[in-house]
């Protein structure tokens, strides 16, 4: 008996924490994913060290593609959002290239990693694939990265 | 189930006044609601005699959808907002200016249920607010009625002696298709051509705007230009993408002492010139700001037309296959468009993004067109210049 409550408090907390998130992913909107690209920045001109921007860099390009992966694969994403994300995330993994040098790409210079954490957060502001991505979408993306952190 | 909720109503404490202070609360917002009130707070008289205004100025700033943007400092914008203080200090420093500026914003309901109005209405004259009102937008198609209607009221009828000016600050207007360009109206419309006809209710007389500005992402096509171009002297506009702090304004003010003998182009350069330097300053990705002289342009958009428009029916077919495989880039990448006329006419001020593909790119021939999605992965990175 005792174990069921504890089940049925843990699962009305989850539901409880869920509708918050939403709740505050909704009245951001899009907003909410641009501040996490701008926290991040933020992250990175507060350190000093080198190494550590680019592993801020690094995490937080690979926690929202993991967003983006689990929100894929929800059946409730249509086709176009799902062309959307694998655009966005496109877009992400040219950045983990550059930031790491890889692919073609001539590896972000250390003193140049706090100009470019802004060209990140700019650049996500600008890409068109995250502006037309549907609100419902964006908001599974918040919540999830929300989470995963 | 309203009885008993009236009931308890009633016999509160403080039930008079929560009882008149709901009918006063309901009375405003039904009467908010009339179609036939639309002014809301109605005129601050300029005082003092009106001059006749040279310079004429309609700003129109779309604020319904994501216009959030954040600066280096991590601080968050909205885009039309910005915009609006913006353009509201250039009509505050125009002394001998007639200035129309129209926010359309987002739909909103109080209790979600009683509509707000959705756009706001300033019009100065001579540096002073003569009216500032809240109007319905339209509910349907967007043919801007609203804000034209507005617009005839207030203006002065001597536009032919006047350098007009129209400013549009907003997302990439598209070129076809164009659902879901509102927010609150997610199966309206909105395209250039939308735009075009409005210029046209605007300068319903004949007379082009001298100088059009679209702070707008991919403003600088052929087709944009050629649709706008029968009712603008001039236009500037970013080929590439804009940053949402969109193009500095300041070279809009004091009109009177910057181009007194009404040299437009000579303005639009200048205008030109200031919001590059301010851009570069502040963003890392492309910038690229252009002035388009519409009659020395004519003929290279007359010649690209067809290719233009083959590829614009691509993008705005089936829409999965064009956003996986079409994407914007100079027209000077591609062979077909590089004839002896992309310059002619079009003065570019451009700066590459610091980071990203296109990093050694030096140069922009001021036109972007579409092209297959450019494969991605090793040795990406654009090392040569091209167009202009």
């Amino acid at each position: 008996m005792k174990g069921t409550n504890m089940r049925s408090r843990r699962i009305y907390g989850a539901i409880v924490m869920m509708c918050v998130l939403a709740l505050t992913a909704f009245a951001g909107g899009k907003g909410e994913l641009q501040k996490y690209f701008s926290n991040a920045a933020a992250k990175v001109k507060a350190t000093d060290d080198p190494s550590e921007k680019r592993a801020i860099l690094t995490n937080s390009f690979q926690t929202m593609s993991k967003a983006l992966d689990m929100v894929q694969q929800s059946p409730s994403i249509s086709k176009e959002d799902g062309v959307r994300i694998d655009l966005v995330k496109a877009t992400l993994q040219e950045k983990q290239d550059e930031l790491a040098g890889m692919n073609g790409y001539v590896r972000v210079p250390d003193a140049q990693l706090n100009a470019f954490s802004h060209y990140v957060v700019q650049d996500m502001e600008q890409a068109d694939q995250m502006i037309t991505i549907s609100l419902v979408t964006l908001l599974l993306v918040i919540i999830l990265i929300v989470l995963i952190v | 189930m309203r009885a008993p909720r009236s009931r308890t109503a009633v016999r509160g404490p403080y039930a008079k006044l929560v009882v008149s202070m709901c009918s006063a609360v309901l009375t405003a917002m039904l009467s908010s609601c009339s179609a036939d009130l639309p002014v809301q707070r109605e005129s601050q008289q300029a005082d003092g005699h009106v001059l006749t205004g040279r310079y004429s100025i309609v700003c129109v700033i779309h604020g319904d959808g994501d216009y959030v943007y954040h600066d280096n400092d991590g601080s968050e914008y909205a885009a039309d907002e910005k915009a609006l203080a913006a353009v509201q200090q250039v009509a505050q420093r125009n002394p001998r200016a007639d200035v129309f500026v129209f926010h359309q914003r987002p739909r909103s309901h109080v209790l979600f249920l009683f509509p707000l109005r959705d756009g706001d209405f300033y019009y100065y004259r001579d540096g002073k607010l003569v009216t500032e009102l809240s109007y319905w937008r339209d509910q349907e198609q967007s043919r801007f009625d609203a804000e034209v209607e507005l617009y005839r009221r207030f203006r002065e009828d001597n536009l032919g002696e006047m350098m007009n000016v129209f400013l549009y600050c907003g997302h990439e207007i598209p070129e076809a298709g164009g659902v879901g360009y509102d927010a609150s109206y997610p199966d309206r419309s909105f395209t250039v051509h939308d735009l075009a006809g409005r210029l046209e209710d605007f300068t319903r007389d004949s007379t082009r705007f001298d100088l059009v500005v679209l702070s707008t992402c991919f403003g600088g096509t052929p087709h944009t230009i050629g649709t706008l171009g029968p009712f603008a002297r001039y236009i500037i506009a970013s080929p590439d993408n804009l940053h949402l702090s969109y193009f500095d304004l300041h070279s809009l003010e004091r009109l009177d002492v910057s181009v007194p003998g009404g040299d437009v182009l000579a303005l639009a350069k200048q205008f030109a010139q200031h919001a590059f330097d301010r851009l570069t300053g502040d963003v890392q990705t492309a910038v690229s700001v252009a002035v388009y002289d519409v009659e020395r342009t004519r003929d290279f958009v007359r010649s690209v037309r067809g290719m233009y428009d083959h590829a614009l029916t691509t993008v705005s077919g089936e829409t999965q296959a064009s956003i996986t495989t079409m994407e914007h880039c100079d027209c000077a990448d591609i062979p077909a468009y590089v004839l002896p006329a992309i310059n002619e006419g079009v003065d570019v001020f451009y700066r590459p993004a610091r980071f990203g593909r296109l990093k050694h790119k030096q140069s922009h021939s001021g036109w972007e067109c579409w092209r297959e999605r450019a494969p991605r992965g090793a040795g990406s990175q654009i090392t040569g210049g091209a167009g202009k």
